[in-house]
């Protein structure tokens, strides 16, 4: 490598370097912006000027949120319906993938092109017929009303069914031949030998049942039935909204997200890629 | 798709399934152990009809070629699993897994996962795996192709010695000659889906049933040269390409043949001989020296000489064949052994 070589590919770097700092401080900025107005004092958030640091540093919106909402209603809310979505999506689509990719039975590629045309269905087309179904079965307003709609989750299917292929034939012959059933096959050889994609699946998928807002907005209409997206935009007075309040209850709503990711970092990217690649 | 093969192994025995890529030698160990369909024909592992059984109830245990060790379970668990599978006692599974660790001198690998272990001892640990099982036959599906050439070398003598000491009926697929001269009780060489010949080492390299049998088996391989055969004074003679004649005792017509002759059966001689032929490349072996050589007509042949020869490239030298290891083989590859 001549010596022009490297002082061009460092100037490359550094420009990307730079860039890249750019883009991060701009994606950045509104979460920064939300938590410092969390902080100030109402007046101070609705000042027609930028201040990048509150005049007046008050946790009055977070005491508000936590002792004047049923935020703590919401968190559970939230929690059980995201644990149900992903245990029951992971489950169910670990189960489907591993049957089309292993197992042989009529339909099986029809059932897979089914799979596959789902994508083409938008959630938000089926939104009608998930209320009313859901009404009609009296679930409105109840945790299984919030998730059975959201177990619908092709990409996760996808996903397995690709990584069960990946996996060398040989496991499954010697596994034949060490008289394993088919269940022992799946628990014991196919899904140990993937728990990495399990476990990035189970948090990608826990974080996008935590984000919905959609859905859980229809299905619920008591407030003490609220997940915490939904329910932050309840946090108003008689007087009309407050920004600083509900940005105070939206950082609180984004704390277990944020933690799941700082803790399962590497997982979290890996998934996102997985899905990502198939999503396009 | 193999056709129409019948064979009989006897208890105790280790056959060798021999051939070239694509033979249909693994697909045959397969069918043995349920991992391939058999349409039709019945197949009896230990005096039981088991061509409909599940490959798990064959009692017959695999060594795969990748070994398929099970990654994320310890050597014992990998050596368990299949004993757990059919509800073993835990202490009988210790006691054989225990037992086969010691016979593979690899009691201190037991809580180690597959990835920690080096190719030869993965190696071992699947063979353990079919040990635990204590079943009528083993099948061998190419297990030392993934070794060094070293490793490889002692594997086998191992394999040798276990085989001598259990006593144990195996089946072992290979495209290795050496292997499968080694090893054998019994080769049986496989070609296109069918078999050419089943028979001891030593009958499948002397007495080859085709041309095929004879250029497969055997390295260096065996020389052909295109021969004229015709009668004359009672005896037959075998007019090669360079018009030398090779006089020999066999019951065929007159006619065109492929003569085949093993290296060590053409003796490079200091006086004049059957034929001559210009040494082209001298390979020195040590303790014997390969004579690549040129007839006159262009023939090529390989000769087996002395670790000690002083035959140099260019030479012309003098070849003698021993007529008793001479074969003819006809338009349709069928050998004919001279006598």
């Amino acid at each position: 490598m001549t010596p022009t070589t490297v002082r061009r590919i460092n100037w490359v770097g550094g420009v990307f370097t730079v860039l890249t700092v750019i883009i991060a401080v701009l994606w950045a900025f509104p979460i920064y912006w939300g938590i410092v107005s969390s902080l100030k004092p109402e007046d101070e958030v609705v000042r027609p000027y930028i201040e990048l640091w509150p005049e007046t540093l008050t946790f009055r919106h977070y005491w508000f949120a936590l002792t004047q909402t049923q935020i703590g209603s919401w968190y559970i809310n939230s929690v059980a319906t995201s644990v149900g979505v992903t245990v029951l999506t992971v489950s169910t689509s670990l189960f489907a993938g591993y049957a089309i990719s292993q197992l042989r039975f009529p339909g099986r590629t029809i059932l897979w092109w089914l799979i596959l045309a789902s994508f083409m269905v938008p959630t938000q087309v089926l939104i009608i017929n998930h209320f009313v179904l859901m009404a009609n079965m009296s679930l409105l307003n109840s945790w299984a009303g919030i998730i059975l709609p959201q177990l619908i989750h092709p990409v996760i299917i996808i996903v397995y069914k690709q990584f069960f292929d990946q996996v060398p034939k040989d496991f499954r012959e010697a596994a034949a031949m060490d008289n394993a059933s088919e269940w022992n096959v799946l628990f014991k050889i196919y899904i140990p030998m993937n728990w990495g994609v399990t476990t990035a699946l189970s948090i990608v998928t826990f974080i996008w049942a935590w984000n919905a807002f959609l859905w859980p907005f229809l299905a619920v209409t008591r407030t003490e039935m609220m997940t915490i997206t939904v329910g932050i935009t309840q946090v108003y007075d008689a007087f009309g909204v407050y920004y600083a309040q509900q940005l105070a209850a939206a950082v609180l709503a984004g704390i277990p997200v944020a933690l799941a990711y700082l803790l399962f970092q590497r997982k979290v990217t890996q998934a996102i890629t997985l899905s990502a690649g198939i999503k396009g | 798709m193999i056709d129409d093969i019948s064979l009989e192994i006897a208890s105790g025995e280790l056959v060798v399934f021999l051939g070239p890529s694509g033979s249909g030698k693994s697909t045959l160990l397969r069918m043995i152990a349920g991992l391939e369909t058999i349409d039709g024909g019945t197949l009896t592992i230990g005096g039981k009809r088991s061509e409909h059984l599940a490959p798990g109830q064959r009692d017959v245990a695999m060594v795969f070629q990748n070994y398929a060790l099970y990654p994320h379970m310890s050597v014992r668990e990998n050596m368990a699993f299949g004993l757990k599978n059919i509800r073993m006692a835990t202490s009988e599974i210790n006691r054989r897994v225990q037992e086969a660790a010691r016979v593979l001198e690899m009691d201190a690998l037991l809580e180690r996962r597959p990835a920690q272990l080096s190719g030869g001892q993965r190696q071992r640990v699947a063979i353990g795996r079919a040990i635990v099982k204590e079943p009528a036959a083993f099948l061998f599906d190419e297990p030392l192709s993934n070794l060094d050439a070293t490793l490889r070398v002692r594997t086998r003598v191992e394999l040798a010695e276990l085989h001598q000491r259990m006593k144990s009926t195996m089946v072992y697929v290979t495209h290795d000659q050496t292997e499968a001269m080694t090893l054998a009780d019994r080769i049986v060489i496989l070609n296109n889906c069918r078999i050419e010949q089943i028979g001891t080492p030593m009958d499948v390299y002397l007495y080859p049933s085709s041309r095929f049998v004879a250029g497969f088996v055997g390295s260096p391989g065996m020389n052909f040269l295109k021969a004229e055969l015709s009668a004359a004074d009672g005896k037959q003679i075998a007019t090669l390409g360079n018009g030398s004649d090779v006089a020999l005792s066999i019951d065929l017509p007159p006619g065109a043949y492929e003569l085949g002759i093993r290296p060590e059966a053409v003796q490079v001689s200091a006086t004049p001989a059957a034929t001559t032929g210009k040494a082209a490349v001298v390979e020195k072996l040590g303790d014997r020296t390969l004579v690549h050589l040129h007839l006159d007509d262009g023939t090529s042949l390989t000769a087996l000489d002395g670790g000690r020869s002083e035959v140099k490239p260019g030479d012309i030298v003098h070849l003698d064949f021993d007529i008793s290891q001479l074969h003819l083989f006809d338009s349709d590859g069928v050998a004919h052994h001279a006598k």
